[in-house]
């Protein structure tokens, strides 16, 4: 019922909106290609001009390329009529780079407009001749720039202003001077207007030409309230940046108060300090901001090491002091913090931040807290400002936390962030509480901790426990509720295995983990408790944590020693249905208790030790791979997010600048200059010496310096985290040394087992010196260079191994396992749309000789009528258009496809009839303009034709390359980073095959050989590659398929770049597997759109 | 600088495309942008605002269904490009009439011609809404029916509107109006959160002044408040001058014509909510009942309607029934439970109860929904920000004026 009426409420409001549509563009932009638009552009009338180029338009926007009417286009630039010459204008912009010569055609015309009365003309022949990019008319356009920098119109000085950026683009040698002086004449303009566009014309022309902002900057400064907001958020910046280079630092202000505390301790020698001194030692009473500031001075600005290195040697002689260093009461600093402050009130937020910038650099400390309002008032605005602001307020709230404390309220999470949000509320939130704070930002806390979003409460949890570090008073507080929360999730799930579940549980136990650190002996109840409640923890994640930190303190206090042989005794007995990484764990402890036990005790120890050691050795004949890598890895995750976050707070850029969200420097990234890098002429050549003088006699006490901020800026949880890894790699090496000798034993006894080790380029790179990589290289060596072929080699039932590419590709025969490799039919043409020709395709696995551009397409004729149907044939949709155009168009791909001479169809002959019921396969190859674009084709028969699409598969732009595994992994490491990408998705199609298969452990091997035919046969038919092997892996648990992986390889067509797919598998055969489907290839576009078709596929 | 702007549908089809600069940006950097929003879980508006693909610096805005999406490969200030696109966003529904894909579509001429007069060469040129509607005519029902009836259609203006020139480019030179009069309108919106134990945690009020001008001539305003020391926050239209304000507290301005934002501000530290919202969630042996209670609190003297609450079942929640003893309960695909109330009506108080049932394994709820709250109260400003006076000067008659106020919620919601 509800559908019927939903039905009607949908064609009702589509009858509104068809009303709504009347007098609308809508026709053109559905069917922009429904009138032949060629003659529409000669038409005599303006008006079929318009509606021809208003379908140009249209095709434009849907990404057609509709340059071949460019010659049409470009004769009407010279129409009196504004509204088609400002669409001829939008058109010529978008192609005239592309059409050089015709776009010449066009120069007269503007010329003449240059000089017409009307001043939109002027603006617009101006906007557009410097937006076509000609190289060959750049001294036209400068003269023309020139004229109209003069203009008596403002507006069409503006656009002077924005047509110098765009020529400077275009061409622009060593001389500089032209755009210079231009630049000059249009920020000495009257009208605001101008003066903002002139300000951004100066910041991508001659950004270092600071001396031209020297002579106006008063005048600048009192008219930056008056220039448009976009002007004010570039001449803000380019002001500051001459103070900053003019004057220098300012002495009162933040970033050199609390920068030269660090660096000289002894402050004697500032006289106008002492003032502010007071202040200051009270922001340096909270941790870690100077270690911050310091930092982020240094971030900010250029060649700080030699401003610091004056500062530094500065204590004997005041007047080199004075000259890296203004004071606040110089009056240009004062003229433009005073400009820049009613500018917090703006609407526009990116001029409320450029404003906070200047103030945050410049301001003396007591008045930059007046920023803080304006801040936090735009995260009321929209989501997107909101995470940009929070970037920015993370960094000033690090440098100097009681700025924010008291606004504590206004990052509170709220049900309409975003997790990104959150994440950085609670990262702000742990770092401005303060002692008066804190119950209630707990109190908030524990709110958190019941969200539905487990991953922010995960992140709740590592807050909770970063306050607690922060502010000892609390520690015990939060360590009672940290353990609440274990107990309770611990609890929980044992009986649920919802997503990220574990890591609340994980992020608990490592937050503890945190604070016990802090002062291990006070909390060593905490740790029975933990110990004492270990049989409750389920997640193995979370048991080797609370494993470790037993062996870890395991001589604290009195009570642990205690209870140590009994903990390790319960181990003992559930070593073995432990899994791997706990196991690790439980050697890893035992081994510490061990080095730590003294007299008796050591005996019992040493026994318990060999133990695990037996049963290690027993345990690694099953499964050797996941013993040693899990371990390492699984830890590191848990706490992936908090190292991230470390290494990245210690980049910081200029507030409100693209690379501080991004923390990498964009590429056009200027810190700011050095300072008093801009000598007036008043100042004497001498004094460059003297500044030079200084930077040498002082070199050594940065380094200093510097070493201290690097070494001391991590956040404690992260390093705690590698720490653990570290911790057991070394305490644990004579246990590892043991396995070593049992794993050369298992080595030449146990042959057919595989090991899966996809991750293993992955864990060389990322995790340097820790377990997983250790581990890992170790296990290179060892491993059997195996595959699914030299395993099926041996199963008589499988190992017919097909030769259509090559045997030692090791390609699964699929007939002769049952499982045919279908490739897809798609239809053509519909028999019920003509007279009763069924035209399907399918893509052939064979390769075209003609040309590495074709694809072979396998054609299928059927006659469904009762009448022989005649003279078949199939033909390019294309061939409609005139022969010129289609040159043209052949023409502007050529340089993309290098196969010009290729036309999209090699056809086939035709046919001359086919009888009813008769079923004819044709071969045709096929180049696409495009690996998702379709292909027009046109079927005629009986003399009628019937166009139609050809749609691609990307799948079959491949080729099959066969290699062995070793080669594909080393092609899969020479394609790392941005040329690889993954997917994950869920694969259900095995259930009902291999659900018969009863739960047999004999048979296990054959559901995952079962299941790797499924999921090669499914890749095989939608894709032209090549199997390079299948790996499967060796489990405890019969009923898990995690850890197979099948490797696929093909290469590119058109250029023969090898392209490589693997899926790993993750899951339960009982249950729909989670596939990770990971692409490495050199074509990011093409790789993308693979990807995103494989996981399709596959789903 | 941004390069090129896209706008694609929630669907991620790419329905529009503008080259800025000569540094064309290809298309398959969307098809990127969509796979990327596909693996964080598809929802547009819950991705980052700032994305660094392996080519291109993107920003992205999701208003009303669509994407706005830019690309640059430069430095520049992020806030500039988001701010921008969210001016795009606001000039497109002023001059479409609303925002969603098919009206896109239908007037794309007009937005590619408003997108060359906003930007050029990735440089935001014009935005001033009332310059833009001078230079291009907005599409309007007289001149959709005109171009029905003459097959003409032109809103491109011929003439380079004044204001370009004037040290005030909001306002038009030589407005000339029958209508003499100017409105203004408190529109306040109540953020709210009550923590798990019913506490109200943080109670604020963030409020736009709007003023609706149609006065001839260069009219000047100032608008005083009697108790302007209670705003905590104010943002001001460029039109407002700052000195006034600064000394006295005083609004004083040259207003654009038609309908504005004269300022925003903020209130905060309210001490009292006009509605509760009591959420109860109980839970054992695979069972929970949920009941919400919700009433009138502090009566602000005016009818208090468009009552709404709205949260979303947990996941582990497998099936629920709800019984409301006033209004309608609406369950949407992805959990969402949506109670429109309306007004709370004399003598009772609504009551929302229901069972919920959980997944199999589950003993018991470990998380627990956010309720939202959606109310509106017409003539009254619950900040208690008050108008004093409102004095125009340099009109040849004296106007009309008139005030509203209306307090909405904005950020409300309630922890169970």
């Amino acid at each position: 019922m509800f559908h019927q009426f939903s039905a009607t409420a949908e064609s009702l409001s589509k009858a509104s909106s068809l009303v709504l549509r009347i007098g609308t563009d809508a026709h053109l932009y559905d069917d922009p290609d429904d009138v032949s638009i060629g003659p529409l552009l000669e038409s005599r009338f303006d008006s079929e001009k318009v509606d021809a180029l208003k379908r140009l338009l249209a095709l434009l926007a849907q990404g057609s390329d509709v340059s071949q009417f460019f010659p049409q286009v470009v004769k009407n630039v010279a129409s009196q009529s504004l509204e088609l010459k400002k669409l001829v204008y939008l058109y010529l912009l978008h192609y005239a780079e592309k059409r050089q010569n015709e776009a010449l055609l066009s120069i007269n015309c503007f010329q003449k407009d240059l000089s017409d009365t009307n001043p939109l003309v002027r603006a617009w022949a101006l906007r557009t001749m410097a937006g076509i990019r000609l190289h060959a008319v750049a001294p036209l356009v400068l003269r023309a720039i020139t004229k109209c920098a003069r203009d008596p119109s403002a507006y069409v000085r503006k656009c002077a202003a924005y047509a110098l950026p765009k020529l400077y683009d275009l061409h622009h040698d060593e001389d500089n001077s032209s755009f210079e002086e231009l630049v000059d004449i249009l920020l000495n303009d009257h009208s605001p207007g101008v003066v903002g566009a002139a300000a951004a014309a100066f910041k991508s022309v001659c950004p270092s030409s600071l001396f031209l902002i020297a002579k106006s900057f008063r005048r600048l400064c009192e008219i930056l309230p008056d220039v448009e907001e976009w002007g004010q958020i570039v001449l803000i910046e380019i002001l500051l940046r001459y103070i900053i280079a003019r004057h220098g630092i300012v002495k009162e202000s933040i970033m050199f108060s609390l920068s030269t505390m660090s660096t000289t301790p002894v402050a004697d020698g500032f006289p106008t300090f002492s003032g502010t001194s007071g202040n200051c030692q009270t922001l340096v009473g909270t941790t870690c901001d100077v270690n911050m500031i310091t930092l982020m001075c240094k971030s900010y600005i250029d060649g700080q090491i030699e401003c610091f290195a004056q500062t530094g040697c500065s204590n004997s002689n005041d007047d080199k002091l004075d000259l890296s260093l203004t004071s606040s009461t110089n009056d240009d600093v004062v003229m433009l913090l005073r400009c820049t402050s009613p500018l917090l009130w703006s609407h526009n937020s990116a001029v409320v931040l450029a404003a906070a910038g200047v103030h945050w650099i410049m301001a003396p400390r007591e008045n930059i807290e007046r920023i803080i309002k304006p801040l936090l008032f735009i995260l009321r605005s929209c989501q997107a400002s909101k995470y940009v602001i929070l970037c920015n307020l993370l960094v000033f709230a690090k440098a100097v936390p009681p700025f924010f404390s008291q606004y504590y309220e206004d990052f509170f999470v709220c049900s309409y962030d975003t997790y990104q949000i959150r994440a950085l509320k609670l990262e702000i939130l742990s770092i401005i509480a303060t002692e008066s704070s804190i119950p209630i930002i707990l109190q908030e806390f524990q709110d958190y901790v019941k969200d539905p979003d487990r991953r922010f409460v995960a992140d709740t949890v590592a807050a909770i426990g970063l306050c607690a570090q922060r502010l000892p008073m609390v520690a015990s507080a939060c360590l009672e509720g940290l353990l609440a929360i274990t107990f309770y999730e611990s609890s929980l799930s044992s009986s649920s295995q919802i997503d990220g579940e574990a890591g609340v549980l994980v992020q608990a136990i490592m937050s503890i983990k945190a604070i016990i650190k802090q002062n291990p002996d006070s909390y060593d109840r905490v740790i029975v408790q933990l110990a004492c409640n270990l049989d409750r923890i389920k997640i193995p994640a979370a048991r080797a944590l609370v494993i470790w930190i037993i062996g870890e303190y395991s001589v604290i206090g009195q009570i642990i020693p205690k209870v140590v042989p009994s903990i390790l005794n319960y181990l003992a007995w559930s070593f073995t249905s432990e899994e791997p990484d706990t196991k690790l764990q439980i050697l890893n402890t035992a081994a510490k208790v061990l080095l730590c036990a003294q007299g008796a005790d050591s005996l019992a120890f040493r026994k318990i030790l060999s133990y695990f050691i037996e049963l290690a050795k027993y345990d690694i004949n099953y499964d050797n791979g996941r013993m040693h890598h899990e371990p390492g890895g699984k830890i590191l995750n848990g706490k992936m997010h908090s190292s991230i976050s470390s290494t990245k707070s210690s980049r910081i850029y200029l507030p409100g600048s693209l690379s501080q969200i991004v923390l990498h420097a964009a590429s056009g990234y200027e810190p700011l200059p050095k300072p008093c890098s801009l000598l007036n002429t008043d100042l004497t050549a001498g004094v460059v010496n003297e500044t030079n003088d200084s930077d040498i006699s002082s070199g050594s006490s940065i380094e200093e310096s510097g070493s201290v901020y690097d070494s001391d800026h991590s956040s404690i949880s992260s390093d705690d985290g590698n720490e653990s890894v570290n911790d057991s790699n070394d305490t644990e090496s004579t246990a590892l040394a043991v396995r070593n000798d049992v794993q050369d034993v298992r080595e030449k006894t146990l042959v057919d087992v595989s090991n899966v080790n996809v991750c293993v380029d992955d864990s060389n790179e990322n995790t340097k010196g820790n377990l997983s990589a250790f581990i890992s290289t170790d296990l290179a060596e060892l491993m059997p260079k195996l595959a699914l072929e030299s395993w099926l080699d041996e199963e008589p039932g499988v190992s017919s191994i097909q030769t259509t590419q090559q045997a030692s590709s090791g390609r699964i025969s699929i007939n002769n396992l049952n499982c045919t490799v279908t490739p897809k039919l798609h239809s053509l043409l519909d028999p019920t749309t003509n007279n009763g020709l069924r035209v399907e395709y399918a893509f052939s696995y064979e390769i075209s000789t003609i040309s590495s551009m074709l694809v072979l397409v396998e054609i299928f004729f059927e006659n469904c009528s009762s009448e022989p149907i005649k003279n078949i044939a199939l033909k390019d949709g294309e061939s409609s258009l005139s022969v010129e155009s289609s040159d043209q168009v052949l023409g502007e791909s050529e340089s993309l496809l290098r196969t010009a001479n290729v036309p999209p169809v090699l056809s086939t002959e035709e046919i001359a009839s086919l009888d009813p019921g008769q079923r004819v396969k044709k071969l045709i190859e096929i180049r696409f303009p495009h690996h998702l674009l379709p292909l027009k084709l046109a079927v005629t028969c009986n003399g009628k034709k019937f166009s139609t699409k050809l749609w691609p598969d990307i799948g079959y732009f491949l080729k099959p390359l066969s290699m062995n595994t070793s080669a594909f992994i080393d092609h899969e490491r020479q394609l790392p980073g941005m040329f690889e990408y993954s997917k994950r998705c869920t694969f259900k199609d095995h259930i009902e095959k291999i659900a018969p298969v009863k739960d047999d452990s004999s048979i296990h091997s054959d559901k995952i050989i079962l299941l790797s035919q499924i999921l090669a046969s499914k890749v095989l038919s939608n894709c032209n590659v090549s199997l390079v092997c299948a790996d499967i892996p060796v489990s405890f648990n019969i009923d898990d398929a995690s850890g197979l992986c099948l490797r696929f390889s093909g290469e590119l067509l058109s250029n023969s770049k090898p392209c490589l797919i693997s899926i790993l598998v993750e899951g339960k055969f009982s249950e729909p597997l989670v596939l990770t489907v990971k692409i490495n290839c050199e074509e990011t576009v093409f790789g993308l759109n693979l990807l995103n078709r494989v996981a399709a596929f596959l789903q | 600088m941004l390069q090129c702007i896209f706008f694609l549908s929630d669907a991620g089809e790419v329905m529009l495309e503008k080259q800025m600069t000569g540094h064309h940006v290809d298309r398959s950097i969307c098809s990127w942008f969509w796979d990327y929003v596909l693996s964080q879980g598809g929802d547009p508006s819950m991705i980052l605002p700032v994305i660094a693909s392996p080519t291109h610096y993107l920003f992205q805005v999701f208003r009303d269904g669509i994407v706005f999406l830019a690309c640059t490969q430069v430095e520049m200030p992020p806030l500039m490009g988001i701010e921008f696109l969210c001016r795009v966003a606001d000039v497109l529904t002023d001059y479409l009439g609303g925002l969603n894909e098919d009206v896109i579509k239908d007037n794309f001429v007009i937005v590619y011609e408003l997108l060359d007069e906003m930007m050029d060469n990735g440089v935001p040129l014009t935005t001033e809404p009332n310059i833009l509607r001078e230079m291009l005519a907005p599409p309007n029902i007289v001149s959709k029916m005109l171009s029905v009836v003459t097959g003409k259609n032109s809103n491109v203006s011929t003439k380079l509107p004044d204001a370009t020139a004037s040290s005030i480019p909001w306002r038009k030179i030589n407005t000339k109006h029958s209508s003499n009069e100017v409105y203004v309108n408190l529109v306040e919106e109540m953020d709210a959160i009550f923590n798990r134990d019913g506490i109200l945690v943080k109670c604020e009020i963030y409020g736009e002044v709007q003023v609706n001008s149609h006065l001839p001539g260069l009219p000047d305003l100032t608008l005083s408040f009697s108790n302007p020391s209670i705003l905590n926050d104010v943002r001001f239209h460029p039109c407002v001058r700052f000195r006034p304000w600064e000394a006295d507290q005083i609004l004083s301005f040259v207003p654009p014509d038609g309908e504005f934002r004269l300022m925003s501000y903020r209130v905060k530290k309210l001490k009292s909510t006009p509605i509760y919202v009591k959420p109860q969630l109980t839970s054992n042996a695979g069972h929970s009942r949920i009941s919400v209670l919700v009433g009138i609190h502090n009566d602000p003297g005016k009818t208090i309607d468009s009552i709404t609450v709205q949260f979303q079942l947990p996941l582990c929640v497998s099936s629920a029934n709800f019984t409301p003893n006033h209004g309608t309960v609406n369950i949407l695909a992805d959990k969402t439970c949506r109670w429109s109330i309306g007004q709370v009506p004399k003598g009772k108080s609504p009551c929302l109860s229901g069972n919920l049932v959980l997944e199999a394994d589950l003993e018991k709820l470990h998380v627990f929904p956010v309720f939202r709250v959606g109310f509106r109260i017409m003539g009254v400003a619950s900040s208690g920000l008050q108008i004093h006076r409102l004095d125009v000067k340099n009109t040849p008659s004296e106007p009309y004026k008139g005030f509203r106020a209306l307090t909405q919620s904005g950020e409300y919601e309630v922890r169970s």
